[in-house]
């Protein structure tokens, strides 16, 4: 394949992406309010003490986050199952892993990025003191991109599967730990002004990972779903 | 026939609704212009800031209006849903659904400017209180009736399970406001926007002006949705293909 | 701390949801009128 043609085919599946999502552009907006009403029901459910709040801040937010990617990550690759053009990118003789990352590209933008610029709304409900909140930012923007990275190779594996949504958060979930610990260290080492350049260089170190791997990973898993 | 019921039964006509409201919204707007425009000058021109908080209670002018329009609306949905699933009423079904995002826009306008009154008064953009969490919870609830109706194919299904959806929420909300605050006052939050002394009189009449205002301004959103719903619902019905031949003329 | 950033910014916004809250049926309704008299000129033409 000629490197023009994966180009203009790799821009060719984002833009239809895109305007899949557009016109589900309703159903794409739960994750995030769902982000919204998670990191509401926190101060509910254990005071509103601002110094509790923000002490649990920078972890509230992240698993908030990780909850909602996983509610947009089980539709990530099912309508196309189910109507067959799975299968027909499968046999387009393209590469698979190019498909998967533009699929997953796609999907960071209308599910990922939303949690980042929501991120200082929430900072403000959990009191999270200014200082933590450019990490915050910057953990996200670099967190949720490998949040839909991995979360494709569940998303892939049980596409075929008719509970598989279930079954994808006890996937991922795990694989997210690393990615979890790492954030919510560089957010608090910030918030009492200790270094946290080492969290977040790991976390770019695992971005690069997955970019370079995880969409191989996601093209045999949908390869596999589809036998 | 009694013209009461004349009137009821007519209105329960899509075309006749579509026809009538259509002259009504034009009225509507031009009162919402004059009350807002009336208010906000005695608000921000006439109206003296506040002894306590200064220039920032002329925020007041949109907030607590819009708080009550946030509360009224959902009330309004639940007892239009109310009428519509027993009654089955069409045109109840639809004004529910056209109530939803204006109700929301309210809520929202209520919890930004109720953010941005707090940061300039009592020293923070938000606080746990009974009445901001309340409205947030709010807030939540208009999504979901919004997105539940969106869920269905079946626009008339999909009203009556908003329309439920509403009557649920708003028994809940009475019970969600007062747990809330019995939570804040075992936590000891603060709270924003205490009810200070009673409230002067120079302010008094702008904020019933712009509360009024409000009225009209849904009032008008209210019907140009629900026409729009008719029109979506109905498109393939006599009265829309007729409406569509004429207005190309 | 000057309170005008906070007033100008609270009006705005309210100013900004009010008018797409009160514009947004009229822009969908155009919209929809169009789309259903191209699709009756289309159906006319078939005929």
């Amino acid at each position: 394949m000629s490197k023009q043609a994966t180009g203009t085919a790799f821009m060719a599946l984002l833009r239809r992406d895109f305007l899949l999502a557009y016109r589900r552009r309703a159903e794409l907006l739960q994750p995030l309010v769902f982000l919204l009403v998670v990191v509401t029901l926190f101060p509910l459910g254990v005071g509103p003490s601002p110094t509790l709040l923000a002490n649990i801040a920078p972890g509230v937010i992240w698993i908030a986050a990780l909850l909602a990617t996983v509610l947009s990550l089980d539709s990530l690759f099912r309508s196309d199952f189910e109507d067959g053009t799975l299968e027909q990118m499968v046999l387009s003789g393209q590469s698979l892993a190019l498909i998967a990352l533009a699929r997953t590209v796609a999907h960071w933008l209308v599910a990922g990025l939303p949690i980042v610029l929501l991120s200082p709304l929430l900072a403000m409900w959990m009191n999270l003191p200014d200082e933590g909140l450019l990490i915050l930012i910057e953990s996200l923007a670099i967190g949720t991109p490998v949040l839909s990275l991995i979360g494709a190779i569940g998303g892939a594996l049980t596409v075929s599967l008719k509970r598989g949504g279930q079954l994808l958060s006890l996937l991922v979930f795990p694989l997210y730990v690393p990615l979890l610990i790492l954030a919510t260290s560089a957010v608090s080492s910030a918030v009492v002004d200790l270094p946290y350049t080492g969290q977040l260089g790991l976390m770019v170190a695992g971005l690069i990972a997955s970019l370079t791997l995880a969409p191989f990973a996601t093209a045999a898993a949908l390869k596999l779903s589809l036998s | 026939m009694n013209p009461i019921f004349l009137f009821f039964h007519k209105t329960g006509s899509p075309p006749w609704f579509y026809k009538y409201s259509g002259k009504l919204i034009p009225w509507l707007w031009a009162v919402f212009l004059a009350l807002t425009v009336y208010g906000l000058y005695l608000g921000l021109v006439v109206a003296p800031a506040d002894y306590q908080q200064g220039e920032s209670v002329r925020i007041m002018y949109l907030h607590v209006p819009s708080a009550w329009m946030s509360m009224m609306i959902y009330g309004l949905m639940a007892i239009m849903g109310f009428i519509a699933l027993v009654w089955r009423i069409r045109i109840m079904e639809v004004l529910v659904i056209s109530s939803a995002p204006v109700g929301a826009a309210f809520t929202i306008i209520a919890l930004i400017t109720g953010s941005l009154w707090g940061r300039p008064t009592w020293g923070t953009y938000w606080v746990w209180d009974a009445r901001l969490t309340s409205e947030l919870v709010l807030l939540f609830l208009y999504f979901g009736v919004i997105a539940l109706y969106n869920a269905f194919d079946e626009p008339r299904k999909a009203a009556r399970a908003a329309s439920l959806m509403s009557i649920v929420g708003a028994i809940n909300l009475p019970i969600i406001y007062f747990s809330v605050e019995w939570w804040n006052t075992l936590h000891q939050g603060s709270s924003m926007g205490s009810d200070g002394p009673g409230i002067h009189p120079s302010m008094l009449l702008p904020l019933l002006l712009m509360a009024t205002a409000t009225k009209f301004f849904y009032g008008a959103n209210l019907l140009s949705r629900a026409r729009l719903t008719l029109l979506k619902q109905d498109h393939r019905k006599r009265w829309v293909q007729d409406l569509l031949s004429k207005e190309s003329h | 701390m000057s309170h005008t950033p906070f007033i100008v910014g609270a009006y705005l916004i309210s100013a900004v949801v009010l008018f797409w809250a009160a514009i947004a049926p009229v822009v969908n309704k155009r919209s929809l009128l169009r789309q259903l008299k191209n699709r009756q000129t289309r159906m006319d033409k078939l005929q």
